[in-house]
């Protein structure tokens, strides 16, 4: 018998490489990408155009890894678009009227976590299938931040604070790209490494037996959503000090695109699977494919067709390599 | 269809000579599996013919291939000495064989008389469904089978007995030559399977050879005329069943002797009071139970279906909520009412339904062991993997989990060694109270004494076992002190000494 386990050391280790295939298959397409682009359009490699798309993922970032937590516990949030748009305005409007970053800052993740709060608690409380208690959410959002201002919040102070959280730069690294790795790290580091990350898992992979072990699952689940609210709270000031003002129009599809790298990354909607470093592959992916079809100067309503073959693409192969393993 | 069905040969001389149905050589190879290894299988008109063996030893597959569901590799089939080609179910319905699968495969919006004729309903003159017909011919069948079932009554809402006759009936209505019975009893009351039995030798008084496929040996005995054997895809024996004992079927399903079934490890029962539940009532169920459980023994529950032995295991444990009643463990109330309540005063449940409610199938097997007492293995929040690692290994090792590494993914593992993961899951955590629910369901023989000498070893080790079964050997040999339900009441508490079959049904009853 325990010739047995101990036979399967390096067993571990295979599993392992098979887990981070689906990574590995992304991590080409990302390579393929990137050199295709290249090839056609040298500017793409460019030290500007490299941070552009930095930035542009940095925003997207922010927001899927909360929702990478958030899906992995079997629950998803379609709110968010709506939500950045509304934080944006509220953040903007509160600066406006306090001179103050902070209490701007405060009042957008007050908003934004509040939102997650109210979702969380709509699903674990109210039992309503997340799927369909965000939409209800999102439309309360887009009708809502109507009734809050009918156009866009101008920026009236022009404080210095406020325009580098989108567009500063620390060294040659923009601010958001900043603010994007920090959650980034703390966010794989908790899943990773921690009670509460196994927890996450556990209640994503089976509910009951969660609970049955005298873990409330349900906190766990308003534990995600609020976190992905405040993702969203912190994306929307990022977005609203790129734009110069709160836009209610802005992050419409945010929630698309935020998902689609979530699942491209190789989490499962079905919960209890999935991984960080994948969603941020499957930023980059999503973002450079964005890049290149403006580089290469392609008709841009393409940015989103190209993103939805990809993502079916991606998870045939998945499934592809997946029977492979079975074999 | 005409009405001719109803009749066909009935009491006429059966020629039993040649087999109803004779499988030769059957070979089946699924991806790195044997699945079926030159299996040969006959059977003779009007004889229930038991097919036996542990999971995974080529049952499914066999019966799955008479059923058209899966192409077999090599071997040929002869239907009454004709050889024939079955490649669907059609075929084989075509061909006169009917299996009635564990999952009911009927239309549950559907009426029963709809569902007896699903495959082709009799038409009028006009080309109009001949619904008279239908309802008159599907009352002719049951009464044929001496069961009646309301042809009118929506399939869905008629209990899993009852599904069953119908399933019977539909193989009539196709004048089956051959009915594959699968587990047929693994959701039935003791009452349900009697009426069952008579049913299925009813067919075989009609002159159709059926084939019971079972793993419980006291059915076996009572219902079959031949018990063929398989193990890891071989046809082991074929024997009438007067040749076969209890010990000799184990051996041939198993490969090896089993000396006892429930060896007693333990000493004498009888700590002091683990837990005290007072008029305990739920809203659905429960209806004032009282009883207390003492450190070092198992109280076992009886009840039949329905008589709410699992709904009061998952209120002991803090898991459904209650309406009225104490929960004491270790004199300590269980308030607020919830699991965390109840793990953090160490009373814990082993779910009889281990897929839904115990296991995260995709999860590694050292992360579904340590998932009640991952805290033993954090600091600050941070988990200590290698120490999670070695505490997980160290239960592998001595609850002899049969795994690859502890990497591998749960769901990957057998019913058995689930289990003992499960098991180790509450070992790890401490608990003063155990309530395990259906133990043994899934499990195969072999791996069964395995779960009843852990059992043993949990009350040895002085832990107070509440378990919750059905089965009545599993209540005999290992509890200490019977109690019996019936409706959500509590009918009877007895010592084992003073307990007998018939005790213990009468209690059952009310």
């Amino acid at each position: 018998m325990s010739e047995l386990t101990h036979a399967s050391a390096p067993k571990r280790f295979i599993g392992g490489q098979l887990l981070g295939s689906s990574q590995l298959v992304l991590g080409v397409i990302l390579a393929v990408l990137c050199i295709a682009i290249s090839i056609a359009a040298p500017q793409f490699h460019s030290e500007a155009n490299i941070i552009a798309i930095l930035r542009q993922c940095a925003l997207v970032l922010v927001v899927a890894s909360g929702m990478t937590m958030l899906i992995i516990t079997a629950e998803v949030d379609l709110s968010v678009g709506a939500s950045l748009a509304f934080v944006g305005c509220i953040g903007m409007a509160v600066l406006n009227s306090t001179h103050s970053l902070a209490l701007g800052m405060l009042a957008a993740l007050a908003f934004a976590g509040g939102v997650g709060l109210f979702n969380g608690l709509v699903v674990t409380r109210l039992r309503v299938n997340s799927l369909i208690a965000t939409i209800g959410t999102m439309m309360m959002l887009q009708g809502g931040v109507y009734l809050f201002t009918r156009e866009a919040v101008q920026n009236h102070n022009q404080l210095a604070s406020f325009t580098d959280l989108g567009a500063g730069y620390v060294g040659p690294v923009p601010v958001p790209v900043i603010l994007a790795a920090l959650i980034f790290v703390v966010a794989y580091v908790t899943l990773r490494f921690t009670t509460l990350g196994r927890y996450l898992y556990a209640v994503g992979a089976n509910e009951k037996a969660v609970r049955l072990s005298g873990v409330r699952s349900e906190r766990l689940k308003l534990f995600a959503f609020v976190v992905t609210g405040l993702c969203v709270g912190v994306a929307g000031m990022i977005l609203s000090s790129l734009m110069n003002a709160g836009q209610p129009t802005a992050g419409r599809g945010f929630e698309l695109t935020v998902i689609a790298a979530v699942i491209l990354g190789g989490t499962s909607l079905l919960g209890g699977r999935g991984s960080l470093f994948g969603t941020l592959l499957g930023v980059l992916v999503l973002k450079v494919i964005d890049n290149g079809i403006i580089i290469l100067g392609w008709n841009q309503d393409l940015q989103m067709v190209v993103p939805g073959v990809v993502i079916i693409l991606a998870t045939y192969l998945d499934i592809i390599r997946n029977r492979a393993n079975v074999r | 269809m005409s009405v001719d069905f109803l009749h066909p040969g009935e009491g006429a001389a059966i020629d039993t000579d040649v087999p109803a149905l004779e499988l030769r050589g059957i070979d089946k190879r699924f991806p790195g599996v044997v699945a079926l290894d030159n299996v040969d299988f006959t059977l003779k008109p009007g004889k229930i013919h038991a097919l036996m063996g542990e999971n995974g030893a080529g049952k499914s597959t066999l019966i799955k291939i008479m059923a058209g569901v899966y192409g077999k590799d090599a071997g040929t089939i002869r239907m009454r000495g004709r050889e024939v080609d079955i490649q669907s179910p059609r075929d084989s319905l075509k061909e006169g064989i009917k299996v009635v699968f564990q999952e009911i495969a009927l239309i549950s919006e559907f009426t029963v008389a709809e569902n007896i004729f699903l495959e082709g309903y009799p038409t009028g003159r006009t080309g109009s469904i001949d619904w008279k017909k239908i309802r008159a011919d599907s009352a002719a069948l049951f009464n044929r089978i001496g069961f009646n079932v309301d042809p009118a009554a929506r399939t869905g809402s008629l209990p899993v007995s009852q599904q069953q006759m119908v399933e019977i009936a539909r193989a009539l209505a196709h004048e089956a030559r051959v009915v594959v019975m699968d587990e047929p009893t693994s959701s039935l009351t003791p009452n349900e399977v009697s009426l069952l039995f008579t049913v299925i030798r009813r067919l075989a008084s009609l002159g159709i050879a059926v084939v019971y496929v079972s793993h419980k040996l006291d059915e076996v005995f009572e219902i079959a005329d031949t018990v063929t054997v398989l193990r890891d895809g071989r046809h082991i024996s074929t024997k009438p069943i007067g040749e076969h004992s209890n010990d000799t079927l184990i051996q041939d399903m198993i490969g090896r002797r089993i000396d006892n079934l429930f060896p007693r490890q333990r000493g004498a029962a009888g700590g002091k009071v683990a837990l005290s539940v007072e008029k305990l009532s739920t809203a659905r169920k429960l209806d004032e139970v009282s009883f207390e459980a003492r450190t070092g023994e198992v109280l076992g529950f009886f009840g039949l279906m329905g008589a709410g032995r699992t709904e009061l295991a998952k209120a002991i444990v803090g898991y459904d909520p209650i309406t009225a009643g104490t929960i004491s463990v270790d004199g300590q109330r269980l308030t607020p009412h919830d699991t965390r309540t109840g793990v953090r005063l160490g009373i814990g449940l082993l779910t009889e339904d281990r897929k839904s409610e115990g296991l995260m199938g995709e999860l590694p097997v050292y992360q579904n062991a340590s998932l009640a007492s991952l805290g033993a293995f954090a600091r600050m929040g941070f988990i200590d993997t290698a120490k999670e690692h070695r505490a997980v290994q160290d239960y592998v090792d001595r609850f002899r989990i049969k795994t690859p590494s502890l990497f591998q993914q749960v769901k990957n593992l057998s019913g058995g060694n689930q289990q003992k993961v499960l098991i180790s899951r509450w070992l790890m955590r401490g608990l003063k109270v155990i309530v395990v629910d259906e133990p043994t369901r899934g499990i195969d023989v072999g791996a069964k004494s395995e779960i009843f000498a852990l059992i043993d070893r949990l009350a040895g080790e002085g832990l107070a076992v509440v378990m919750m079964t059905s089965e009545m050997p599993e209540l005999l040999g290992l509890a200490d002190r019977i109690a019996v339900m019936c409706e959500g009441r509590l009918t009877a508490i007895m010592s084992r000494d003073e307990a007998t079959q018939e005790k213990i049904l009468n209690a059952a009853i009310g």
